[in-house]
């Protein structure tokens, strides 16, 4: 949608008496930031960015779009990884990072109710003086936003053992894509009729935008162990976590770190993790301290029979929170091995784990590339991250190919193509690798209950094209750099 | 088309032997609507092509797994066609290294947990009438019991779920993994939709290994307001029981004569686990119970533990031999105790007992109430003021109210919905989508859906 100067000065006018002078963005210098979200091979231009403060302001701001004919999407941090905040079509990015308050806390019941812009860590580090937690804890979590959180149902290590976002969210209170304010469900659980909260969670953004969260909390854990499990193969790790879950072992989290990871997280952090491992097991049991040493003994017992190099079980919570720093930052430290890495999302079934991962190293080595590997190995949900330059020619596309292939092996063995990202813009055409032309044909009729006139973040999760390897937003050099004059990093 | 017509072509269907039609309709004319024939599809293509039929003739369907919810909601329609599930009663697949399964949808709940129970695993969903109650069934009413304290309700369970959809098709939502984002869940749309959205068909659930230890505590107390703060005293611990129950009234001595005959109000706790830690939280508990003036805390065992556990999950069936209805709540937990004070107050004023089972961490409570002495048709028209009073109460906290069960003649008199919230349009347009012809239990849904 090209909109005239004289539009655009007349809409900005119109945003800004709705959320303040402050609280628009038009510039295309300001723009930029919010160009992609954390999957940066991925960028769309918005005509406007909007603050609003809060949930009346989101409704208003949602009527002039629709008045316009103009797209909408929310953001929170940008630290998604499938594009689910760009605005792929124009329009008004609506940025929820203004309304970060928490509004209620009642410890009796559990539960808490929040604005969505709120920072996940910010709300266990509010409870926990209480002894309680926000249980979902994603990776991102110093960065993301609750909100983004339902919006992508996210995931992180500890909800292997007590469920993803939409295990713990009871009531939202959401701008519907015509402008109007319902709150779903809320504080008290069963709500008579559909369960429009369970189907909103993990919508990507195309149903509405959330303005308050009712999340339930949950008491700290008595006691935590936390271990270290060094492998000499890869193939002893994932045989590991394969044991772990059928000798009936319920870790709160179980995630894998493979060498190239491992090097580059020492070099960042000094983590502690075993530099000459082929691959190490993060491994963490939390509960009743009765009985802790017993189930303890039984994991060092399941890691030792695969072949455990060495087993190490942090000493204190200093060594502990060291040993998650490792893992939670991960990520950033690929930059110190590589200009890019594409990060994957994939989700398979435990016990095929051994032959998947063979099949990853197989496939980015088949492309020329390297790869490496931390995730969520207790669920299957797999992280390859495939480490690339995309200064080299055509280095770009052979990575989206690899993963392409990668999904390809997922579904092959009974597992799907996101475990806790999102299919957002990255996977909308690997849908019919999973779902046949009724599952879309339904979904889509479900979208059209909530989101008639399809303004509400369009682009997202439904194909656009018979490929499967996504292309239109793919990586496109600015005008600036073109010309030499600036170089990405 | 003829009724002679129609049966030829659902007996092409399902072979004559899974037809009823005339008398045999006999025990699925339900609330007074008989059914203009039942059949029991062997095989997914055949429930589809029963649908698809259904949706050409604008035959509503009736979806019927176990009947054990049948009196939830509003009657069924006169002259629809009532699908039986109970020939699709297979595992189709349970992976025990994965702790998954996939399971058709007419298997009763004992059959299942039987099954998974061979490889040590199970389903940690633990609903009323298991003997009976369907897994399609305890899904499409989302029904639970004690356990989900600690290991929630079916939402948190289910994966993947496969229905015929409204016009025969078979859709699939989620898939056989337990972290999944991909597309929409509909898993959460389909279940608790009582069959207005297709004909559940298949699920495939996330297992857990059986624990070493399962033990069971019935405490007494005096008076409720205690039970009420140890409830909350317990929930605010460390302890990490997997029930929490508080029962009330309902037929005396079911829990243990010596233990709460004497008592008004008693809590039912569950502990699981390995048998270390289950031990600590039984001692745990006993402390704080008692210091909180519990009368008696006796662990239970055997045939008087299953007892328990099967009074307070089928409590709206068995509370009393002569109940007359029974009402399904949700408050806050904090509220539970106040509930219970002022629904006695209401139903002993209108010369009627109350019996009230809560699942009271969660907030979830079955009121049932029955006659005080001999009231003849007056109960009729004491059960229907109860209710009304029970549904303002319980709507001036925040909460909601349904009916659970009651005779025709109490649910013409009283809504078995609250007043639906302004959400319900939203949920009016997915029915709208799903179902333009509106054959899937039409009228029997929050919001006349």
């Amino acid at each position: 949608m090209t909109l005239s100067e004289a539009a655009r000065r007349r809409l900005k006018t119109e945003f800004q008496a709705i959320v303040g002078p402050d609280g628009v963005l038009t510039d295309p210098s300001e723009l930029l930031v919010y160009e992609s979200d954390g999957l940066t091979i991925f960028r769309a231009t918005a005509d406007f960015i909007v603050f609003p403060r809060e949930a009346a302001e989101v409704a208003a701001v949602v009527r002039l779009a629709n008045r316009e004919g103009l797209p909408f999407v929310a953001r929170g941090a940008g630290t998604g990884l499938s594009g689910g905040c760009l605005p792929s079509e124009g329009g008004v990015v609506i940025a929820m990072t203004r309304m970060t308050r928490i509004l209620e806390v009642d410890y009796e019941s559990q539960v808490a109710v929040v604005e969505p812009g709120l920072v996940n860590l910010h709300l266990t580090q509010a409870v926990q003086h209480r002894g309680y937690l926000y249980a979902p804890d994603p990776s991102s979590q110093l960065a993301c936003t609750i909100g983004g959180n339902v919006a992508e149902n996210s995931g992180g290590p500890h909800t292997l053992k007590y469920g993803v976002t939409t295990n713990h969210v009871l009531g939202l209170e959401v701008v519907l894509p015509d402008g109007e304010i319902v709150w779903l469900g809320g504080k008290v659980r069963d709500p008579q009729g559909y369960d429009l909260v369970g189907l909103f969670v993990g919508s990507e953004g195309t149903f509405g935008i959330a303005t308050k969260v009712v999340v339930r909390l949950m008491r700290r854990p008595q006691a935590v162990r936390t271990f270290l499990a060094a492998f000499g193969e890869v193939a002893q790790a994932s045989q590991t976590v394969a044991a772990i879950t059928a000798r009936g072992l319920v870790p709160a989290a179980l995630e894998m770190i493979d060498r190239i990871t491992i090097q580059a997280v020492e070099d960042a952090y000094g983590a502690g993790y075993p530099r000459d491992a082929a691959a190490a097991l993060l491994i963490e049991l939390d509960g009743l301290a009765a009985g802790m040493e017993a189930e303890a003994e039984r994991v060092v017992v399941a890691c030792r029979d695969n072949g455990a190099r060495e087993v190490r079980v942090a000493r204190d919570e200093a060594e502990r929170q060291l040993l998650w720093k490792g893992r939670k930052a991960a990520f950033g430290a690929y930059g110190r091995v590589s200009p890019a890495y594409f990060v994957m999302d994939g989700v398979i079934p435990r016990t095929r784990l051994p032959y998947v991962l063979d099949r990853v190293n197989e496939i980015v080595a088949a492309h020329g590339l390297r790869v490496g590997n931390v995730f969520h190995a207790g669920d299957g949900n797999l992280h390859p991250n495939i480490l690339y330059d995309p200064r080299r020619p055509g280095e770009e596309g052979r990575v989206l190919q690899a993963g392409a292939e990668i999904m390809k092996v997922c579904v092959e063995v009974g597992g799907s193509i996101s475990g806790e990202h999102g299919i957002g813009i990255e996977k909308q055409n690997f849908m019919p690798m999973i779902f046949s032309e009724a599952d879309l044909a339904t979904m889509a009729r479900v979208k059209a209950a909530w989101n008639p006139t399809g303004r509400c973040n369009p682009g997202k999760i439904f194909p656009t094209s018979k490929s499967c390897v996504p292309g239109e937003l793919a990586y496109k050099p600015h005008p600036i750099e073109e010309r030499g004059l600036a170089q990405r990093l | 088309m003829t009724e002679r017509v129609l049966y030829e072509r659902l007996a092409e269907i399902v072979g004559p032997p899974h037809l009823l039609t005339g008398v045999e309709r006999g025990p699925y004319v339900f609330e007074g609507r008989t059914p203009r024939a039942v059949v029991f599809p062997g095989s997914l293509e055949e429930t589809s092509q029963l649908v698809a039929l259904a949706a050409e003739e604008g035959i509503p369907v009736i979806p019927w797994g176990g009947g054990t919810k049948m009196t939830l909601g509003a009657p069924p329609p006169e002259g629809g066609l009532v699908v039986g599930t109970r020939r699709l009663g297979r595992v189709v697949e349970h992976e025990p290294g994965d702790l998954t399964a996939t399971v058709q949808a007419g298997i009763t709940m004992a059959g299942l947990q039987a099954a998974l129970g061979t490889k040590g695993q199970w389903l940690s969903l633990d609903p009323p009438f298991a003997a009976q109650a369907t897994l399609g069934g305890v899904l499409a009413a989302n029904a639970s019991g004690p356990r989900r304290y600690l290991y929630g309700t079916a939402r948190d369970l289910v994966i993947g779920i496969r229905v015929v959809g409204p016009d025969g098709a078979v859709v699939k939502g989620g898939g056989k993994v337990v972290k999944n984002v991909a597309g929409y869940d509909l898993a959460k749309l389909y279940i608790g939709s009582l069959g207005t959205l297709g004909i559940i068909v298949e699920a495939t659930l996330k297992l857990r290994p059986r624990p070493e230890v399962d033990r069971a505590v019935a405490v007494g107390f005096a008076e409720r307001g205690r039970a009420a703060a140890a409830a909350a005293a317990l929930a605010a611990s460390d302890l990490l029981p997997h029930s929490l129950e508080l029962v009330e009234g309902g037929r005396p001595g079911l829990f243990e004569r010596a233990a709460l005959a004497r008592s008004e109000v008693g809590l039912l706790l569950g502990f699981d686990g390995i048998a270390e830690g289950v031990a600590w939280q039984i001692e745990e508990a006993r402390r704080l119970c008692l210091d909180l003036g519990a009368e008696t805390f006796e662990p239970l065992e055997g045939a008087r533990e299953e007892a328990a556990w099967g009074f307070v999950r089928d409590f709206s069936r068995v509370a009393f031999d002569d109940a007359v209805a029974a009402a399904r709540v949700g408050v806050l937990p904090a509220q539970v105790g106040g509930v219970l004070e002022q629904a006695s107050g209401i139903a002993r004023g209108l010369g009627l007992r109350l019996g009230a089972s809560a699942h009271a961490g969660a907030g979830i409570l079955a009121l049932v109430v029955a006659p005080a002495g001999a009231m003849e048709e007056n109960v009729i028209l004491a059960a229907v003021k109860a209710l009304r009073e029970f549904r303002e109460l319980v709507r001036g906290l925040g909460g909601h109210l349904a009916i659970e069960w009651a005779p025709l003649a109490i649910k013409e008199q009283v809504e078995v919905w609250d007043p639906p919230s302004p959400a319900v349009r939203i949920m009016q347009r997915i029915k709208a989508q799903l179902d333009p012809k509106g054959i899937m239990n039409p009228g029997r849904f929050v919001g006349g859906i």
